[in-house]
C-alpha cells in the first residue's frame, strides 16, 4: 500500500519520473470514474429521492428576520410580512416552474406587478428579488446584499411590506429551490412596523403551497457532488505541486506538459465548482 | 520561477484566458451560458498549451493528449455537479 501510494503520488525512476496519477491512463480512468459517478448519483436521485436530492433550510420567517436586521443596520424601518405579497410570490414561483423560466418577466410577458395586482395588493411601490439553488436563508440574504441592485431593493425606504415564497421544483431540467421576495408599499409615506391586513383565505393558501414541498432527503446531492469534485481537484493540485517540486529538486528533464499550467487550470476549475454549486440571483 | 520569467507573456495570456472565462461564469445567472463559458475556457486552455509548447520547441502528441485530458477532466468534474447534484 505504501509503495502504491508512493508510486501514485511521487515521481521517481519506477514511474518514469512522473507521479502515476498524472499518467495519461490514470487521468483517463479518473475522467471515466467521474462521469460514472455523475450518472450513478443521478440514478440514485431519480429512484431514491428520500436518500439523495436537493435539500434546504430556508423559511419566510428566517428571511424576514435577516432582511429586517439588514434594514435596521442601514437605518430603514423593518418590513411587515404581508400574506398578499407572500401569495403573489408563491404564484410567481409556481409560474416560473410551470412556464420553465428564470427571469423577472415570464416568456408570455407577465411582469412581477401582474402577480401583485392579482392578489389584490394595491401597490404604490413594488419590487422583486429572485434566488435559486441556495441551502440556507443566510446565504440567500448574503447573496442579495452582495449585489448592488438587490441590496437597494432590500433596503429601500419605499417599501413597508414583504412577502416570500420558497418552492422546490424542476427548472430547465434542474431540480432546484426557488426563492421569491416581493416587496411593496400601499402608501407614499413609509410605515414604521405597522401590520399589513391579512386575508384568512390567502394565509391558508400560502401555507398549503409552501409546506407541501418541504421534504428533506438524507443527503444533499449538490453539497455531496460538490465536495466530491473539490476533493478530486485538491488531490490533483497537490500531486502536481509535489511532482513539480521533486522534479525541480532532482533536476530531471522530461517532455511532458508543465505542471504550473495545470495547477493554474485546476485552481480555476476549483473556483468554477464553487460558483456552479452556489445559488443564483437575478 | 525561471520558467515564469522566461515566459511572462505566455503566462499572462494564460491567466487572462482563465480569468476572463471565470469572470463570465461568475457574473452569469444562466446555467447553459455558464457551461458554454466553461467549454470555451477549456478549449482555449488546450489551444494555449499547444501553442505554448510549439513556441517552446517541445510539442509532442503526448503533450497535446495531456492538455486535452486535463481539460476533459475539468469539464467532467463540473458535469458531476450538474448531473449528480442538480439532476440536469
Amino acid at each position: 500500500m505504501r509503495k502504491f501510494l508512493h508510486d501514485f503520488l511521487f515521481p521517481h525512476h519506477h514511474n518514469n519520473f512522473r507521479s502515476k496519477l498524472l499518467h495519461h491512463k490514470s487521468i483517463f480512468f479518473t475522467i471515466v470514474l467521474v462521469l460514472f459517478a455523475g450518472f450513478a448519483l443521478s440514478l440514485v436521485r431519480t429512484n431514491f429521492p428520500q436518500v439523495l436530492g436537493v435539500s434546504y433550510d430556508i423559511t419566510s420567517s428566517q428571511l424576514l428576520i435577516l432582511t429586517n436586521q439588514k434594514r435596521q443596520e442601514s437605518g430603514a424601518s423593518p418590513l411587515s410580512l404581508s400574506d398578499k405579497l407572500s401569495l403573489a410570490a408563491t404564484y410567481k414561483a409556481k409560474d416560473m416552474f410551470s412556464e420553465n423560466y428564470w427571469a423577472h418577466n415570464s416568456p408570455s410577458g407577465r411582469t412581477p406587478w401582474v402577480f401583485i395586482k392579482d392578489v389584490g395588493y394595491a401597490y404604490v411601490y413594488a419590487g422583486e428579488n429572485l434566488a435559486r439553488g441556495f441551502n440556507s436563508s443566510d446565504d440567500v440574504v448574503k447573496a442579495w446584499m452582495a449585489s448592488p441592485d438587490h441590496r437597494e431593493n432590500m433596503l429601500s425606504k419605499n417599501y413597508s411590506d414583504v412577502g416570500f415564497a420558497v418552492l422546490k421544483g424542476k427548472l430547465s431540467g434542474e431540480e432546484t429551490v426557488l426563492i421569491v421576495e416581493m416587496l411593496g408599499s400601499t402608501n407614499f409615506a413609509t410605515k414604521t412596523g405597522s401590520e399589513t391586513a391579512v386575508t384568512p383565505s390567502a394565509s391558508s393558501e400560502v401555507q398549503n403551497l409552501v409546506l407541501s414541498r418541504n421534504e428533506k432527503p438524507f443527503i444533499n446531492s449538490v453539497i455531496f457532488s460538490r465536495n466530491l469534485a473539490i476533493s478530486i481537484v485538491i488531490v490533483f493540485i497537490t500531486v502536481l505541486v509535489l511532482d513539480m517540486l521533486v522534479i525541480r529538486r532532482r533536476k530531471v528533464t522530461r517532455f511532458v506538459g508543465h505542471n504550473l499550467d495545470h495547477i493554474l487550470f485546476f485552481i480555476t476549475i476549483l473556483l468554477v465548482i464553487i460558483i456552479i454549486a452556489r445559488g443564483l440571483i437575478i | 520561477m525561471a520558467k515564469l520569467e522566461k515566459h511572462t507573456g505566455h503566462y499572462l495570456s494564460l491567466i487572462t484566458i482563465l480569468g476572463v472565462g471565470f469572470a463570465i461564469l461568475f457574473f452569469s445567472s444562466d446555467r447553459s451560458f455558464q457551461m458554454l463559458s466553461l467549454t470555451l475556457t477549456v478549449f482555449f486552455y488546450v489551444l494555449w498549451g499547444i501553442i505554448h509548447h510549439y513556441l517552446n520547441h517541445d510539442l509532442t502528441a503526448k503533450i497535446v493528449v495531456e492538455y486535452s485530458l486535463m481539460g476533459a477532466l475539468g469539464e467532467a468534474l463540473v458535469f458531476l455537479i450538474l448531473k449528480g447534484g442538480f439532476g440536469l
